[in-house]
């Protein structure tokens, strides 16, 4: 599954990958808000980007194709407006459209490619993300796969059993909508099981940090280049 | 419905990003005061529910099928602020991990899906949840809840500029229709096999909301309709606006600091971007200070 190659990759031991999440994140707003307000005929500008990009993903050693291919997931959607858009004669923006979708997510996954998401989530809540929200993502990140795993068992029970004539669409409805009120509320069992354990050991409300944030000099002079060669390269 | 990065224009992602923050740290001070830290597992847990719930498919045609979106089921399940608050974990893990979404547009994402698409549909179940038309009233939540953040994202997009003829316009609001209709009945047996399930989850999980939240949930609604409308009858008209939107915003834009940043710098583009950066700056050292302001307050 998609998960197990950004876990793997966040693993690394490159030079990016010891930045602080922090400067990662803030660098990539930068890298965003460029490119969104590059114009499309701009294509010097863009090229630059589409290399800083790359050369960001080889000195992460990560994956070239393999994070260029995963990028493609937002074709489908930029490709349907791109084509709608270059229909109606507006043709620069149709390739602007699918070009800067696509730039703008492979640098979002180079920086969670070199970031865990508890990591990303930390430097998030230190950036003023409510503590709440930071807490209710960790936890769905943690049981997605737990969660989806039983989905997917369920899945394939329903599956076995859809043999049968029997089985009409209605009844097939409605086995669904049983399927899923067992799955809430295993969920829903689930999360008070945990909560059980947490106090069990001695959960405050608060979860400690195990190896903390500490945002270097290395960590702002990252940031610093990265922000100012971006911002050279669009105002040249 | 997850819009990427670049499909937005520069004025509607920063003022969507700009009212996401400030209404995303109003819902998180909320569902934390409605909520003891017992339910910080749930929440999280349940946002992994419908993530997981996507998985399973409802037959609804011939050959077609559909699945749960959820926002009207967590409103009814664990109250508005919560479940926004849910949604709102969904849409950032999606566009962080699954480049499902763009980074820039998360909040607008945010806005169409967790705040917008929450409260829409959590109104009706606030006023008829406990009366006879619990099933009816379940279902416009449901149908709602879609509806207004595909109409938003479709305002968004056709105010960006996005080129659309009309005729792909009506179809896809006549699809978005249908998959509302859809999300309705799927929430309405998924509710009802709960209950059969066990009524305890059903009763347990409704938490008491304020009349902020439902003058709320009504502007959301209202909002969705207004995009719907723009969307559906004036196809040309919404791109004027849009171009009007976007002169507007462009002379206003750099008013305040234009004094400041002329002298520093020649490049038009660096002193617009300064200074739209600095007006995001402020709004989030204001929500900063708030959040911390507040937090003292209560803890003193």
């Amino acid at each position: 599954m998609h998960h197990v190659h950004l876990d793997n990759w966040s693993r690394g031991r490159s030079p990016l990958h010891r930045r602080d999440p922090r400067a990662k994140i803030l660098a990539l707003i930068v890298f965003l808000i460029v490119l969104a307000t590059t114009p499309a005929n701009a294509s010097l500008t863009l090229g630059i980007d589409a290399a800083l990009l790359i050369a960001g993903i080889l000195i992460a050693g990560l994956p070239l194709g393999e994070l260029l291919l995963r990028a493609m997931v937002v074709l489908p959607f930029s490709l349907t407006f791109g084509l709608i858009s270059w229909l109606a004669g507006d043709r620069l923006r149709a390739l602007a459209l699918i070009e800067k979708s696509y730039l703008s997510a492979a640098a979002v996954l180079l920086v969670v490619g070199t970031t865990s998401l508890p990591a990303l989530l930390s430097g998030l809540e230190r950036l003023g993300a409510p503590r709440m929200l930071v807490l209710v993502a960790q936890f769905l990140y943690r049981y997605l796969f737990v969660i989806s795993e039983q989905a997917q068992h369920m899945r394939l029970a329903a599956r076995s059993r859809q043999g049968d004539p029997r089985f009409h669409r209605k009844g097939r409805f409605r086995a669904a909508a049983g399927a899923l009120a067992v799955l809430f509320a295993r969920s829903y069992y689930r999360a008070e099981g945990i909560h059980r354990a947490m106090l069990a050991r001695a959960f405050t409300g608060r979860f400690p940090l195990l190896g903390s944030l500490h945002f270097r000099v290395a960590d702002g002079a990252f940031l610093l280049a990265a922000a100012a060669f971006l911002i050279l390269v669009r105002v040249q | 419905m997850h819009i990427p990065d670049n499909f937005l224009s520069t004025p509607v992602w920063a003022s969507l990003d700009a009212a996401s923050i400030p209404a995303v740290a109003l819902l998180a001070r909320r569902a934390s005061r409605d909520l003891d830290e017992a339910r910080i597992p749930l929440l999280g847990v349940m946002g992994a529910f419908v993530f997981a719930a996507q998985m399973i498919n409802f037959p609804v045609g011939i050959g077609t099928s559909g699945h749960l979106v959820g926002g009207a089921l967590l409103g009814c399940m664990l109250g508005p602020a919560p479940a926004a608050l849910v949604m709102t974990a969904i849409v950032a893990i999606q566009a962080f991990v699954f480049q499902d979404g763009g980074v820039l547009a998360l909040g607008a994402n945010v806005f169409n899906m967790a705040i917008a698409g929450v409260l829409a549909g959590y109104l009706p179940i606030h006023f008829w949840g406990r009366t006879k038309r619990r099933k009816q009233a379940i279902f416009a939540g449901a149908f709602l809840s879609v509806m207004a953040s595909a109409s938003l994202a479709m305002g968004e997009l056709l105010i960006s500029g996005i080129a659309m003829p009309r005729p792909l316009i009506l179809i896809s609001m006549a699809l978005f229709a249908m998959s509302a209709a859809i999300e309705g009945a799927i929430t309405v047996a998924v509710v009802e096999a709960i209950e059969r399930l066990n009524p305890r989850l059903a009763q347990k999980t409704h938490a008491s909301s304020g009349r902020a939240i439902v003058l709320l949930s009504a502007a959301a609604i209202l909002l969705g309709g207004v995009g719907f409308l723009l969307a559906s009858s004036a196809p040309d008209g919404i791109q004027q606006i849009g171009v009007k939107l976007g002169l507007a915003a462009k002379t206003g834009f750099h008013a305040p600091l234009a004094d400041y940043s002329v002298g520093l710098f020649e490049s038009s583009w660096l002193r617009r971007a300064s200074a739209g950066l600095a007006g995001l700056l402020l709004i989030y050292g204001v929500c900063l200070g708030a959040g911390r302001w507040i937090g003292r307050q209560r803890s003193a």
